[in-house]
């Protein structure tokens, strides 16, 4: 398989001795570009802890990740791959939240543009790209408005065209329909695969929302650290 | 790149003007203070230049007319008139007291002196020069008075001839210049009741009111209600000549205190301002201190608001320089706006003080540096916070 993400016996350890914690245990995942697939398991399963490594955001104890085929983890040689992991999270992992979490002093256009331009692209592309993933979201009439001005479906398809925004090969989101009744959390799925397979895009969906869990082909369950992967429903939402 | 902080100012531009309004007012109050200052120091040198002296003669071991009480018998300067180098001298009194214009009391310094000599007030804004030996009063648009107004001092009425303006005191009373023997009389003059009483006392002295002495009380008594001492001597020096060489030759020959323009700006600034001078310093410290306290306070604050968001910035790969950026920027706006506030305020309340504000450009300069420089300061605070906040809070809910 054309690797999205790949993760091998990925392990976390909170604590020391007596009061340690392994959150995760012998993780082994494998997502393919323009794959979508889910991330369930009860509260406290470490589906959090699980998403903050692969978004770089705390070190693993143990293991192995690569995006894209290049390594970026490896706790046998010596752990990250890069010293400068805002500049991975920034150019190589988007992230959708539970919440939309738009900047709100931005208006629509300047909270997609912003990651390009943190990336140090000139603000004509970087906005050019913003209208282009507005497009493709179908809230480019809302180009110029404030998030506080948005529906909670637009500021989510808002905050899906933002992680797109540097063509990350892999989104990481974190249940982002949970605030959704049923009609949006399925427009919201169908977005996501639409977006995956236009862009090329791994996403892992963490998600506890019995609503969207047939949707997935392939579903990762996690409990007590480890993961298990099981077929899906793959019900067809087009 | 997009201002952040820009873009935040104008999303909640309300808020933020507001504030800065606050904080101008604040600033317009420490700006004033500085402004009080610069004015108590510049009416002392406008004292000493518009009394047209080069020298100030007083009493020995004094410390001059403004600063402490000085009395030198009147013909002292005659004797210095007759040193080489004295192009003009001529007595002068000031008296600090209530003069009565109508109903109410106006606190001023009345001042004695001669027309034409040292001691006159250089320019008028309107009326006339003391043409009258007696009952003329020139006034200092300070007091309220009016051309043609009669005012009263002791007991007798003077018209006001003529306005003048930045003629106070160093306590900041408007001065009120009349002729010197009027001036003499009311620095000395006693009321009638305590003249009777005077009088009665020195008849039943044996020693003055002998028998076979006709006119030796009456000679006493009129000894008594006249009055030969004024405060001052200014001196004029001819050209060329040195004032200090002057003014030693006084101190050595005539036993009196003399004092150059130097001299004398040095007392008056120096010694007589200087109390006031820290009074005012303790309060721009203090309220130095107060905005930034405010300036920390409202930029901790705001960021506390911002901390979902700081988090999910750092998340997404913004650097910390940026988020510190746009707080700074955001604490520098604040005190940008603050000043901007403040010097318009200062500007405008600034004349309706008592006494003079005078705000120099320099000071408003450093005022805007100071307050960049707190802004900055202030917005560590805030800073700190902002760069404390774990991105991986913006993940799990």
């Amino acid at each position: 398989m054309d690797e999205g993400i790949r993760i091998e016996g990925l392990s976390k350890r909170y604590g020391e001795g007596d009061t340690a914690v392994d959150a995760l245990k012998d993780v082994n995942m494998s997502i393919a570009p323009g794959e979508v697939v889910g991330l369930v398991g009860p509260s406290g399963s470490g589906k959090t802890t699980l998403l903050k490594c692969l978004g770089a955001v705390i070190e693993p104890t143990r293991g192995r990740m690569t995006l894209g085929g290049e390594v970026i983890y490896d706790s046998a040689q010596d752990g990250w791959k890069t010293a400068d992991l805002r500049a991975l999270r920034r150019d190589r992992i988007g992230f959708i939240f539970q919440a939309p979490y738009l900047i709100p002093f931005l208006d629509v256009t300047d909270n997609v543009a912003l990651l390009p331009m943190l990336a140090g692209r000139a603000n004509g592309p970087s906005r050019a790209r913003a209208q282009e993933l507005l497009q493709a979201l179908d809230v480019a009439h809302r180009a110029k408005a404030q998030p506080s001005e948005l529906s909670g479906g637009e500021q989510q398809r808002v905050s899906i065209a933002r992680a797109l925004a540097n063509q990350p090969p892999v989104i990481l989101a974190d249940e982002p329909t949970a605030p959704l009744d049923s009609e949006r959390a399925l427009a919201v799925m169908r977005i996501l695969n639409q977006m995956a397979s236009q862009f090329q895009t791994a996403i892992i969906v963490v998600t506890h929302d019995e609503k969207i869990i047939p949707i997935f082909k392939r579903i990762y369950h996690i409990r007590d650290g480890r993961t298990v992967e099981e077929a899906g429903e793959g019900r067809d939402i087009s | 790149m997009i201002s952040l902080a820009g873009r935040d100012i104008l999303h909640s531009w309300g808020k933020f003007v507001l504030t800065g309004m606050g904080l101008g007012l604040l600033i317009g109050a420490t700006l004033t203070m500085a402004g009080v200052y610069r004015g108590m120091v510049d009416d002392a040198k406008v004292l000493l230049t518009s009394s047209g002296a080069d020298i100030w003669v007083v009493q020995k071991d004094t410390q001059g007319p403004y600063a402490e009480a000085s009395s030198i018998r009147d013909d002292a300067y005659r004797g210095v008139l007759g040193l080489p180098g004295v192009a003009q001298a001529a007595n002068v009194t000031y008296l600090t007291m209530q003069v009565r214009h109508g109903a109410r009391d106006e606190r001023t310094m009345v001042v004695g002196f001669e027309p034409g000599q040292p001691g006159e007030p250089p320019n008028l804004l309107a009326g006339r020069r003391l043409l009258r030996g007696h009952f003329e009063a020139i006034a200092d648009v300070k007091t309220g008075f009016r051309l043609g107004e009669r005012i009263s001092i002791r007991r007798h009425d003077y018209e006001v001839v003529g306005l003048t303006r930045r003629m106070v005191s160093t306590g900041g009373d408007p001065m009120v210049f009349i002729p010197l023997k009027d001036a003499q009389e009311a620095q000395f003059l006693k009321d009638n009741d305590a003249i009777i009483s005077e009088r009665a006392r020195t008849a039943t002295n044996p020693a003055l009111n002998r028998p076979g002495v006709p006119g030796l009380l009456d000679a006493v008594n009129a000894a008594q209600t006249v009055n030969h001492s004024v405060n001052a001597v200014l001196v004029r020096v001819a050209d060329g000549i040195p004032a200090e060489q002057v003014a030693q030759e006084i101190r050595r020959w005539k036993h009196l205190q003399a004092y150059t323009r130097e001299q004398m700006e040095e007392i008056l600034i120096v010694k007589l301002v200087a109390t006031s001078a820290k009074q005012i310093g303790m309060f721009l410290a203090i309220l130095t201190i107060v905005s930034a306290a405010i300036v920390a306070f409202i930029i901790y604050t705001m960021t506390l608001g911002k901390i979902r968001e700081i988090a999910v910035l750092k998340l997404i790969g913004t650097r910390n320089r940026t988020i510190a950026g746009m707080i700074l920027q955001q604490a520098l706006g604040l005190g940008l706006i603050g000043f901007v506030v403040g010097k318009l305020s200062a500007t405008l309340w600034g004349p309706a003080f008592p006494k003079y504000v005078l705000l120099e450009p320099g000071d408003a300069v450093r005022a805007l540096v100071i307050i960049m420089v707190v802004c900055a300061l202030a917005s560590t605070l805030a800073i700190r916070a902002a760069l404390r906040v774990d991105p991986a809070t913006a993940i799990g809910g």
